[in-house]
């Protein structure tokens, strides 16, 4: 069975989309999205084989969306556009799965096709700036919004999932790894469980056990672990 | 003593009369370009040396225009020393007597001596004279007949004077200066006088011709101004034509483009038809060599091409000259065959024509422009949102397979809109017609966006017939959407509203996103400027649009037109 998480921004597109792939026995969807933020929690909590990806949505387009994945789970991506000249372009020359809107059958049927051949991820360098994530999905009581990353600490890791702590101690849910984190914005692994953001260390206290922690503004301590020591010394050019 | 008085007074009408031809060579000389420099005060080296070479000869005439008295010469010599040094200044005066002195000398006698210090010292008081008037800031009393009159009479006494104090032996000279000194006197400071009246006259008719030059010229540029910027036509030439004959007092003036004429003023006129084309050889003539033909009627013969009894006699025919200096036409001037053309006239028409050719060509380039602008709104017009058009089409595909009727109606919607949408730019259209178009685009937004899109309008009726231009609304209502609500991640909401505002009709398109500063101009911005311009250009500068952003929470778009009286507009209908 392969799972499919259909992302759109317009209620009747996933509705297209669906219809379109209910025919197929082989084919489950799992979940829609309408926006970006919702999208990442659902790929992170329903593990889709296939996303099939609006480009143009609010706040954070088809294409940023896919730079907050998690890389080591990143699904097959399926982009579906009505006009993305830029997009489009790049999809054709690195062969990319694409789909055009209005929706065509015969189309998506060669898509499904390969689907069914090949499910490995692809490299989305190509289609991705290097330029580290902004800011960031997060999730309140009733509303997600987008926090700006160079207001973050740290980031810590629970059994409930992913936190990032701000500079008033607040803490926010997300549903970004800490890998993609680690990869794809400034902040920087110290811990198994912690990225810190260099931005924000007051202070470094070695103590005599040998053990280090970071202080950050506001007298919140990040544990450092003696793996990362030397990686977090020479990102802070200390000798 | 009965004998001396007459030879006396003979001697004094001798001089004068010698004086007098002295005087109508200085009148003649001042229709010359030679005298321009001596009509002013300058400090300039070629002006300065004019004057010397002018007083100089002057003086050496003085001379020779002399008559023989008792072995000297009673001359008026004194005048080009005296004007030299008054209108020249020291340099100028010194520079002169010393000419005029060391030519008396060289023609001897025993006086010789006498007259050339004199004649120098005559120069250098001229040249004082100027000096203290030039300091003192008085001018114009370097120019009064009356003070070079009263130099002169001065330059004569001391003349006298030094003549008893050099020449030798002191009995002759006694008895040459009782002779000739009241004639000297007297030719000398009316000549000086008349001489610089001759000078201003000069001045004053060149002045009052140019004056009357420049005040035509600039009356007619006034009238003319503009007048062929709207389009170089019938209409518009036969209104310069008639400003030129009015007030050139020409007996005819033409206009022409390259094969017809356009139009036709004044003498002549009963057979010379704007419209006819062109018959005159001068006219082809001046077209094709891009030329001004000037046919006098006397060495240039001219006839009227159309008919051998036409009163016309003379012409000039200018041509007028569009981009690149090429020839669009041309402008006849004509002088009936009993009228002389006057060179005032010829120079006059030549710089009209000037003109003129510059109005033709910024009408064209005006043209040009607005042309662009007109296609630049046709552009945007074409333009519909290619990202638009295809989600479109893609809700309408899923929802003809739920819902036919909901479709069909879309189809209804969408049909509305790009029929809307191919209004030509110029239409004025009713409030009512561009709510249908805003209406017609906000019902195929909101199947798109659903539940995330709410729409409130609230335009009261008796606002629905102020017209404004076509593609109006619709577009800013579009940028509310597209970098507004649809770029937000709650609900969007859309409320449009109309308002009367100092008498004039404002509606109100205002999101719930707040991002108007952070969309990219080049996106939403031209078809809003656009959009904004246009109002602008059509109203005057209280009209158009402004934006008011307060960021993530609203961006609020007012389009200000005026407000048509809304009750007239009904009660016609």
């Amino acid at each position: 069975m392969i799972k499919i998480l259909i992302v759109d921004d317009e209620p009747f597109a996933r509705d297209e989309m669906s219809e379109l792939l209910a025919g197929e026995p082989d084919l489950e969807v799992i979940g829609k999205a309408g926006n970006g933020i919702e999208a990442i929690a659902a790929i992170n909590r329903l593990r889709p084989d296939v996303v099939f990806l609006d480009i143009q949505m609010p706040q954070i387009s088809g294409l940023q969306l896919l730079k907050m994945l998690d890389p080591e789970r990143m699904p097959y991506i399926v982009f579906v556009t009505a006009f993305d000249e830029f997009a489009v372009q790049a999809f054709e020359e690195h062969a990319f799965d694409y789909l055009l809107k209005p929706l065509e059958p015969s189309r998506l049927a060669k898509t499904l096709a390969r689907l069914r051949r090949v499910r490995k991820p692809q490299s989305i360098e190509v289609l991705t700036d290097n330029a580290p994530l902004a800011q960031l999905p997060c999730y309140g009581h009733n509303r997600v919004y987008l926090l700006k990353t160079e207001t973050i600490q740290f980031a810590l890791s629970r059994i409930s999932g992913i936190y990032l702590v701000d500079a008033d101690g607040k803490e926010h849910f997300t549903e970004l790894t800490l890998k993609t984190l680690e990869d794809k914005t400034q902040l920087l692994r110290c811990h198994r469980q912690y990225l810190v953001n260099p931005a924000q260390i007051a202070e470094i206290r070695f103590s005599n056990q040998g053990s280090v922690e970071i202080v950050c503004h506001g007298d919140r301590i990040v544990p450092v672990s003696r793996r990362f020591v030397r990686a977090v010394k020479d990102a802070l050019a200390i000798i | 003593m009965q004998n001396a008085f007459i030879a006396q007074t003979t001697l004094i009408l001798l001089l004068l009369q010698q004086m007098c031809v002295y005087l109508v060579i200085a009148y003649l000389l001042s229709k010359t370009p030679l005298f321009i420099p001596l009509m002013q005060v300058t400090i300039r080296l070629p002006h300065k040396l004019a004057c010397y070479l002018i007083f100089s000869i002057f003086c050496v005439l003085g001379t020779y225009f002399g008559l023989h008295v008792d072995g000297s010469i009673a001359n008026t010599r004194a005048i080009g020393a005296v004007l030299g040094g008054l209108l020249g200044g020291p340099s100028v005066g010194l520079a002169v007597g010393l000419t005029g002195g060391l030519h008396r000398f060289s023609l001897g006698g025993p006086t010789a001596v006498a007259c050339m210090i004199s004649t120098v010292v005559e120069g250098l008081l001229g040249g004082l004279t100027h000096r203290y008037l030039i300091q003192r800031g008085r001018v114009d009393v370097l120019f009064r007949p009356a003070v070079a009159g009263g130099v002169a009479l001065v330059a004569e006494i001391m003349q006298m004077l030094i003549i008893l104090a050099v020449a030798r032996p002191f009995a002759m000279a006694l008895q040459l200066v009782e002779h000739i000194a009241l004639p000297m006197m007297i030719t000398n400071s009316v000549g000086s006088a008349m001489f610089i009246r001759i000078l201003l006259d000069r001045r004053a008719m060149l002045e009052k011709y140019s004056t009357a030059f420049s005040s035509q010229a600039l009356k007619i540029a006034a009238r003319a101004e503009g007048a062929l910027r709207d389009g170089f036509n019938q209409a518009n030439s036969t209104k310069v034509a008639r400003i030129l004959y009015e007030e050139t007092g020409v007996g005819a003036v033409a206009i022409t483009d390259c094969d017809k004429l356009l139009a036709f003023i004044g003498t002549g006129d009963d057979h010379h038809l704007p419209g006819t084309p062109i018959t005159s050889s001068y006219t082809f003539e001046a077209i094709a060599c891009n030329e001004v033909i000037f046919a006098d009627g006397n060495a240039v013969p001219y006839s009227c091409s159309i008919h051998s009894h036409c009163p016309l006699g003379s012409t000039l025919v200018i041509p007028l000259r569009g981009e690149d200096n090429q020839v669009i036409g041309t402008i006849k001037l004509y002088e009936p065959k009993r009228k002389l053309f006057s060179r005032l006239n010829r120079t006059l028409g030549e710089g009209i024509a000037q003109l003129l050719s510059r109005q033709i060509l910024a009408g064209r380039i005006d043209a040009q422009k607005q042309l662009l602008a007109q296609s630049e709104i046709k552009l945007l017009h074409a333009q519909v949102n290619p990202h638009f058009l295809f989600n479109v089409l893609n809700t309408l595909s899923a929802i003809i397979r739920r819902d036919p009727d909901h479709a069909r109606q879309l189809v209804q919607y969408l049909s509305t809109f790009f029929r809307k949408n191919l209004k030509r730019p110029g239409d004025v259209v009713t409030l009512a017609d561009e709510l249908e178009h805003v209406d017609a685009y906000l019902q195929i937004e909101q199947a798109r966006f659903a539940d995330r899109l709410n729409v409130d309008i609230d335009l009261p009726e008796h606002f629905l017939s102020t017209q404004l231009p076509a593609f109006s609304l619709q577009p800013i209502v579009e940028n509310a959407i597209k970098h507004g609500t649809s770029q937000i991640l709650g609900p969007g909401r859309i409320h449009i509203s109309a308002h009367n505002i100092d008498g004039d009709l404002a509606l109100v398109v205002e999101d719930n996103a707040g991002l108007y500063e952070h969309s990219k101009p080049s996106n939403g911005g031209l078809g809003m400027s656009l959009v904004g311009r246009r109002i602008t250009a059509r109203y005057g500068a209280g009209y158009g649009l402004s934006v008011a952003c307060e960021p993530e929470q609203a961006t609020r778009v007012i389009l200000r037109v005026p407000l048509a009286s809304a009750e007239n507009l009904e009660t016609r209908h």
